[in-house]
């Protein structure tokens, strides 16, 4: 269970030895470590109300625009400020309501009537009426240039929207748009006074978030930029997802939001007891963190897995015999084993196996060597000197940043990269900062290859992550792709729509587009005593059902 | 008084010289932060959608216009906006200005008491070794990263002793470690400096004659040396400003204090220029000031200098 050789990146080497010195106590004591997605034991008696939780974040968050709240930070914010048209449980994913007491879709999904909860009303007083409804979406739909709004990654085709009265509201689409109702259900589309949505995006930002208005069961209280932020129950909220158990205000009287952005210092504020709960727990630091007694929770993000686009433009990816000899070279098995802990599940397809519309392709991007070197050898590439294949004088090298943005990405492909030295390629793994990298990352000359993920519990994530009008990591001119693509993105009927997300899996597993590495957790830690912990579909914590049992 | 004006003048150009080399540099820069904000893959917009934002936000604007705006605008104390957070750059300054102010000076009073205390004792230990032991601190002290000494203080007090919260610490206890953390390094160069001014005022002259008269080194350093390596010393302080704000950098991540160094890191991982041109200048500022403070203090502390501080400087 415990990695022999776990990986560390040089610059935390310090600050590793230092922990390991301080903890050395508790690493011996480490005995079978407590793990996976349901880590936490039954709920201790009834839940209390009252308390106030720890929470330590990460990163500042950026902005409470709804539709920029992917940025985890961001999104940990807008998930407990705002409610949804549509709660998606996110166990089942089905879609159940919430603000929308009921809704009717026509046949080829081009048109959606929502009927509204009474009786919902924003903090700021106002009532959660079908204008509010119709004005959120249509900034989420439409976005405003004017004001930077841009528009939701989750909403396609929108058209308009039409107030049939208080409390019904009709939207309409240009094309199909199926992955609509999911979209109602998601961060971005929480719901934020009218008022609200007149501010410009840089009213969004940091420093002003105590005057971003929504309906949800808390309230940005306090913030102190890029430090600290305090959200606090609102005590008349009584319009929770019908399906919960729990109703009525949250159970917490307020959540501290204290940003930690030093490992070792959060893991250790947690372990000493100075906080409840953490994000972003470090593969390397988990069985520190359970050794001390804490809960871990890892729920899946459901999305396009943790992997590596490989880019057809670039001139040395052309050629689908080499994009699939790098496919077959990786063992992602290892990489998990090695980096990660088991609650990286190893990736079977280019999505999570607990996706909308998932397809096993594990028969297809199996690691297999010897069918790599053969196909390298069909292709023309001949083992150099140093081991590194040449054609016509070119060697077969290649370069990828590590992301920033993804947990450990330097030494999984450090790893990835001697995997496919012994194949005969060449990967140097580059770091730089973000901005660096996300110019360098739009140009196949320079990114060949591109390391990401993308979380959304709707079959059109597929179409986020490679469609080149979206993230498009592929930088892609495919259009074979795109029209597969565009067919998920407008296929009305459920079960034609998981066959267009096999088909896109399936053409992106024979032209090797994407080797998939691992299913992408969010991994926090929380004391014994936090109760009730609960995450949306794509891990962001919830904590209308938290409590504490001090 | 003509030297004073003088002083404040070449502060003035300085400043000035900051302020368009810092906007020469950062619009250099390849990349662009409006584009590096809206490329972000979390938001998943299209190139069209993109090129739309950077229509409305005129970033279009040539370059010549964009130096007069910024320029314009600094001299109203208008520092323009975040790309990032969207925030006005002169509320985030503001914002962060008194924790780093705060922790700045704390640790530089701290950094001085320790730097005098090792430089009398290593002048003042009655051993030869352990005057030697101690000359040979500072070069420890030197030596130690800052990220590191953060580290371990934090775990060995705070974690494990439980001495101080580093999570929702009061303002007093907020500082503790952070200002132990950045007064060593600082400590360092101080401490060298003025046991090197101690070394050369003991062998000038005036010291042998009161040595011969018998006067002991405690009467000798503080009546007669230590005035005489206080100018050395003050020198060096003006230039540790610069140390102060890289340590302060590496201390308020490590301790998640709100201040400008944090806020520099970020905005040099996401090239928020406006943040970063923001920074630059205060730091040219602080800079100036504490400078010319020090020149303008010359004068008064050493007559001798009167006349030649103008090249001197």
């Amino acid at each position: 269970m415990s990695p022999a050789s776990r990986r560390v990146p040089s610059r935390r080497q310090a600050l590793t030895v230092v922990a390991l010195i301080s903890s050395a106590g508790m690493l011996a004591a480490c005995g079978g470590a407590q793990q996976g997605a349901a880590a936490a034991d039954a709920p201790a008696g009834e839940p209390v109300t009252g308390g106030e939780l720890v929470y330590l974040e990460y990163q500042p968050h950026t902005n409470l625009y709804p539709p920029q709240a992917g940025f985890y930070p961001n999104g940990g914010l807008v998930n407990n400020i705002t409610d949804r048209l549509t709660y998606q449980n996110p166990e089942t994913l089905e879609i159940e309501p919430w603000v929308a007491t009921d809704w009717e879709v026509n046949d080829d999904a081009t048109e959606y009537t929502f009927n509204l909860r009474d009786g919902v009303t924003f903090s700021d007083g106002t009532p959660l009426d079908a204008e509010a409804v119709a004005k959120n979406f249509d900034t989420y739909g439409l976005g405003d240039a004017e004001l930077g709004l841009t528009v939701s990654e989750a909403i396609n085709n929108y058209a308009g929207s039409e107030v049939v009265d208080e409390d019904t509201v009709t939207f309409r689409f240009d094309a199909p748009a199926p992955g609509f109702l999911q979209a109602t259900s998601t961060i971005n589309s929480g719901l934020v006074s009218p008022d609200t949505l007149d501010r410009s995006l840089e009213e969004f930002g940091a420093g002003s978030s105590t005057e971003i208005v929504g309906s949800g069961p808390f309230v940005v209280a306090d913030e102190e930029i890029g430090t600290r932020i305090r959200l606090e129950a609102r005590e008349d909220y009584d319009w929770a997802p019908p399906s919960l158990e729990h109703q009525g205000r949250a159970y917490l009287d307020a959540i501290e939001i204290v940003v930690t952005p030093e490992d070792s210092v959060r893991i250790g504020s947690l372990t000493s007891g100075q906080a409840d709960y953490v994000r972003y727990v470090q593969a390397y630091d988990e069985e520190q963190v359970t050794a001390a007694g804490i809960d871990l929770y890892a729920p899946q993000t459901r999305g396009v897995n943790n992997g590596l686009a490989l880019r057809p433009t670039n001139p040395l990816l052309s050629d689908v015999r080499v994009r699939q000899a790098l496919l077959h070279g990786v063992d992602a098995q290892e990489v998990v084993d090695t980096v990660y802990t088991e609650n990286y599940p190893v990736a079977t397809s280019q999505l999570s196996s607990s996706a909308l519309g998932y397809k096993d392709e594990s028969e297809g991007i199996a690691h297999d060597p010897e069918l790599s070197e053969q196909l390298l050898d069909e292709a023309g590439w001949v083992p150099g000197a140093d081991g590194i294949r040449e054609k016509d004088g070119e060697r077969l090298s290649l370069d990828v940043y590590a992301s920033n943005a993804q947990p450990l990405s330097k030494p999984n492909l450090e790893l990835v990269s001697q995997q496919l030295a012994r194949i005969g390629f060449e990967l140097n793994v580059k770091t730089a900062d973000t901005a660096t990298i996300t110019e360098a990352s739009r140009d196949p000359l320079g990114s060949p290859l591109y390391h990401s993920m993308v979380g959304r519990a709707d079959h059109d994530v597929i179409k986020s992550q490679f469609h080149s009008e979206n993230r498009d990591v592929l930088v892609s001119e495919d259009k074979e792709l795109d029209a597969l693509l565009e067919a998920v993105a407008s296929e009305p009927d459920p079960e034609k729509r998981d066959a267009a997300s096999g088909a896109v899996q399936d053409y992106l597993t024979e032209q090797a587009l994407y080797i998939p590495l691992f299913e992408e957790p969010q991994v926090y830690g929380a004391a014994p005593h936090v109760q009730g912990v609960g995450f949306e579909s794509v891990g962001r914590p919830a904590f209308y059902d938290t409590w504490l049992n001090r | 008084m003509r030297y004073v004006v003088g002083r404040v003048g070449q502060a003035a150009l300085v400043l000035l010289a900051a302020f368009t080399l810092s906007f020469v540099l950062l619009q250099a820069l390849p990349g662009d932060a409006l584009l590096i904000k809206f490329e972000n893959p979390e938001l998943g917009l299209s190139a069209a959608q993109i090129a739309e934002i950077r229509q409305a936000y005129g970033a279009d604007v040539p370059l010549v216009q964009q130096y007069l705006d910024s320029l314009g605008g600094f001299l109203r104390g208008d520092l323009g906006y975040s790309v990032q957070y969207g925030t006005p750059v002169a509320t985030l300054l503001a914002d962060a200005l008194p924790s780093t102010a705060t922790l700045a000076v704390a640790s530089f009073a701290l950094a001085v008491v320790l730097a005098v205390g090792i430089a009398a004792l290593s002048y003042l230990a009655p051993f030869a070794w352990l005057r030697g032991l101690l000359r040979s601190v500072p070069s420890l002290f030197a030596a130690v990263p800052v990220f590191w000494l953060a580290i371990v203080l934090v775990q060995v007090f705070s974690f494990r002793l439980g001495l101080v919260p580093v999570i929702a610490p009061s303002p007093v206890q907020a500082l503790i470690l952070p200002v132990l953390a950045l007064a060593v390094p600082i400590a360092a160069p101080l401490a060298q400096v003025i046991v090197r001014s101690i070394d050369d005022v003991s062998l000038q002259p005036f010291v042998v004659v009161a040595t011969a008269k018998g006067a002991g080194p405690r009467w000798l350093l503080v009546r007669t040396i230590a005035r005489n390596a206080v100018l050395p010393s003050l020198t060096i302080a003006g230039v540790l400003l610069g140390e102060l704000i890289g340590g302060a950098v590496v201390t308020e991540t490590v301790f998640g204090r709100a201040g400008i160094g944090r806020i520099t890191e970020q905005a040099v991982s996401q090239q928020d220029i406006p943040v970063l041109q923001g920074v630059v200048l205060l730091a040219a500022t602080t800079f100036v000031v504490v400078n010319l403070v020090v020149d303008l203090l010359y004068p008064v502390l050493d007559p001798r200098t009167k006349q030649k501080v103008g090249l001197a400087a």
